[in-house]
């Protein structure tokens, strides 16, 4: 429509150029003929004018002579229905009379004095028709010119229409890459990003779909201990009863809520859910918070937890995550540590970046299973009758691949037990937290 | 009727264990597929509770494993409410029954009795012997339609021997029926049930066979009360 538009704008410029040139032009020619026409007038004697003269151009455009002598007596006038002025003024002029405005030549010769006039009109009338005429075929293509345009735009834009109806027939059940075979170059880039953001929209739509099955899987369990410890309490008979049935019921509806928070823990690590920026995070205070958080429970166990070494720590991160990192590292190293153990955080730099460790002299992991623990949901096999959520170091690898930061298992205190060090090897960009960083878990 | 319950999760195990014996059974609780193997070669079990998802050997392959050695005792698994596959595959393995999870205490105990009386290959709920007449489910005895009041254990000796008229069951026998591994036997505890049996049924319903162990006599035989 724009350029329909833009074409016929520019038809009509053309026509109003051609105009204003052909009327300089036609005033050149006519200016011309009437000194031509005066010329032949003066060149000979009155008495040579021929009778026919004052018939010129007969008709409103007609020329109009007049002749006066050296008194200013009128010899001849051709046409004298006309009213034009009576004098003269030598040379080229333009006047404005009743009947429109006249182009008037007067020559001096052989003592008379001779006028050639004409309207102006017909210069106008000349130039338009000349305009006309340039402009006719012009004005006679356009409407093929529209269809051809119509036509070809038509034609250069199916490839694009093709891609918006296939990307209209995705959704999140159907995330399969757009068709990018017999496509022009111009669309393939456009559709060679579509097909990488579908892909990565589906990467994480199955991540979250497994978590999600995963998670509603983990749930039962708890929540099928809860309804058989609700059924034991409903069951009994004395006070006694009811009352170990009631504590055996909080014990597992506190298992239950436990869970719940980790999995959302763990659902805000996911990728893409996170939008918190990067702050500089001082990891020796954050750890002492933690060891400050959790020393009651260690000292029911008698587990004796400090903070062994804390130089240099500074990172930069999400500080509500480094946190939760920190605190499930040791928060699983007193669980699995038995009665009267050990569990040592440091944190140092030892040339490769900022390291914490957290150090227990508990069963440790096997080296088979060092491999999976990491895993969401994966509980090591007998580790001395304590379950837990499966989720802590699920969340921890979470949180150390959103900082670009190592995580290594290595022996504990002494050569017993687990030792896990996160190591942030390089700093975190600005602003910029890792929201896919690595692949998915 | 005791009963090994195989289940990974040490509350559902503990409620299961705890439910299941206030409705008289006796449960023998592990927590992974190898200890469940070892419990099922001592043969003191009468069916089996088994929670597929169990670590170091799976249910399926314990069940699997059951059922290539000859074993036919009942086996009734208990899955999740979406693992229709689980179910199927349990029940294809040779498992006779299954709940879902979370399931009804009062349920569970009603599917193993209802197993155990298959095997015994009866359809009535209640045990007839004569003019005694028992109820699992409700643990109830009655002579001549008149109610007897039984212990827990007194119920459970009773129970094994008139599942079984005829059948000559040994000390060993009946203590590993009425006793799991968790509670302590008394040297004497068998023959102190038998006296209060005895006292409350009549003398001549449970015959001692010297040296071997203890019967109710075929109803059919003339000793039949």
């Amino acid at each position: 429509m724009w350029l329909l538009l833009g074409i016929a704008l520019a038809v009509a410029a053309a026509a109003v150029g051609t105009y204003l040139r052909a009327r300089v032009e036609a005033n050149e020619l006519f200016d011309y003929q009437l000194k031509e026409m005066a010329a032949s007038l003066t060149d000979a004697p009155f008495a040579a004018v021929p009778a026919g003269a004052g018939s010129i151009g007969a008709g409103s455009d007609a020329m109009v002579v007049q002749i006066w002598d050296r008194n200013g007596v009128q010899l001849f006038l051709s046409q004298p229905r006309r009213v034009l002025p009576q004098n003269a003024q030598l040379g080229f002029s333009t006047v404005a009379t009743e009947s429109g405005q006249w182009r008037l030549f007067s020559a001096l010769a052989a003592g008379q004095v001779v006028q050639i006039a004409q309207p102006m009109s017909a210069r106008r009338e000349l130039a338009a028709s000349m305009a006309l005429r340039t402009i006719m075929p012009l004005l006679a293509v356009l409407p093929f010119l529209a269809l051809l345009i119509w036509f070809t735009i038509a034609r250069g834009l199916r490839p694009l229409d093709q891609v918006a109806a296939a990307v209209a027939r995705r959704s999140p059940a159907l995330l399969t890459p757009l068709p990018d075979s017999d496509l022009p170059r111009e669309v393939q880039p456009l559709v060679g990003a579509l097909n990488g953001l579908l892909s990565r929209l589906r990467h994480t739509l199955d991540a979250q779909r497994a978590f999600v099955a995963d998670a509603a899987h983990e749930l039962r369990t708890p929540l099928t201990a809860v309804h058989l410890q609700a059924q034991l309490a409903e069951r009994a008979t004395t006070d006694g009863e009811r009352a170990a049935a009631l504590a055996e019921l909080k014990a597992g509806l506190e298992r239950a809520t436990r869970l719940v928070e980790q999995l959302l823990t763990l659902a805000r690590e996911e990728p893409g859910v996170s939008g918190s920026q990067a702050t500089t995070v001082d990891l020796a205070a954050l750890a002492r918070e933690v060891i400050s958080d959790l020393a009651p429970l260690a000292g029911a166990k008698g587990i004796d937890l400090g903070l062994s070494a804390a130089s240099a720590s500074t990172v930069s991160g999400d500080a509500d995550a480094l946190r939760t990192l920190i605190s499930n590292l040791v928060d699983n190293a007193i669980r699995y540590t038995p009665a009267g153990g050990k569990v040592d955080v440091a944190l140092g730099n030892d040339g490769g970046g900022v390291a914490l460790t957290v150090r227990d002299n508990g069963p440790g992991i096997a080296a088979v299973d060092r491999e999976r623990v990491f895993d969401r949901f994966y509980r090591g096999g007998g580790a001395g009758g304590i379950r837990g959520s499966g989720l802590g170091l699920a969340i921890v690898k979470r949180i150390a691949e959103r900082h670009f930061a190592d995580l290594e298992l290595s022996s504990g205190i002494d050569g017993h037990g687990l030792g896990v060090t996160v190591r942030f090897t390089q700093p975190v960009p600005p602003r910029t937290l890792a929201q896919d960083g690595g692949a998915t878990a | 009727m005791r009963v090994l319950l195989a289940e990974d999760d040490v509350m559902i195990g503990a409620s299961v264990r705890r439910g299941l014996s206030q409705d008289g059974f006796t449960v023998d609780w592990v927590e992974d597929g190898r200890a469940a193997e070892a419990a099922l070669a001592e043969r003191v079990h009468d069916a089996v509770l088994l929670d597929l998802g169990l670590p170091r050997k799976t249910g399926l392959e314990v069940l699997l494993a059951m059922r290539r050695g000859g074993d036919t005792r009942p086996v009734l698994i208990m899955t999740a409410r979406d693992a229709i596959a689980d179910r199927v595959a349990g029940l294809d393995a040779g498992a006779d029954d299954y709940v879902v999870k979370p399931f009804d205490l009062t349920e569970l105990a009603a599917r193993l009795r209802a197993l155990s009386r298959r095997r015994a290959g009866r359809a009535d709920p209640i045990l007839a012997y004569g003019a005694i007449e028992l109820d699992p489910a409700s643990h109830q005895a009655r002579v001549r339609g008149q109610p007897v009041s039984l212990s827990a254990r007194e119920f459970a000796l009773l129970q094994a021997l008139l599942t079984r008229p005829g059948a000559v069951l040994s000390r060993a026998q009946l203590e590993a029926r009425l006793y799991g591994w968790s509670d302590s036997v008394e040297s004497n505890a068998v023959e102190v049930h038998i006296h209060a049996l005895r006292k409350k049924l009549g003398a001549d319903l449970i015959r001692n066979v010297r040296g071997v162990g203890w019967m109710v006599a075929k109803p059919d035989s003339e000793a039949a009360p």
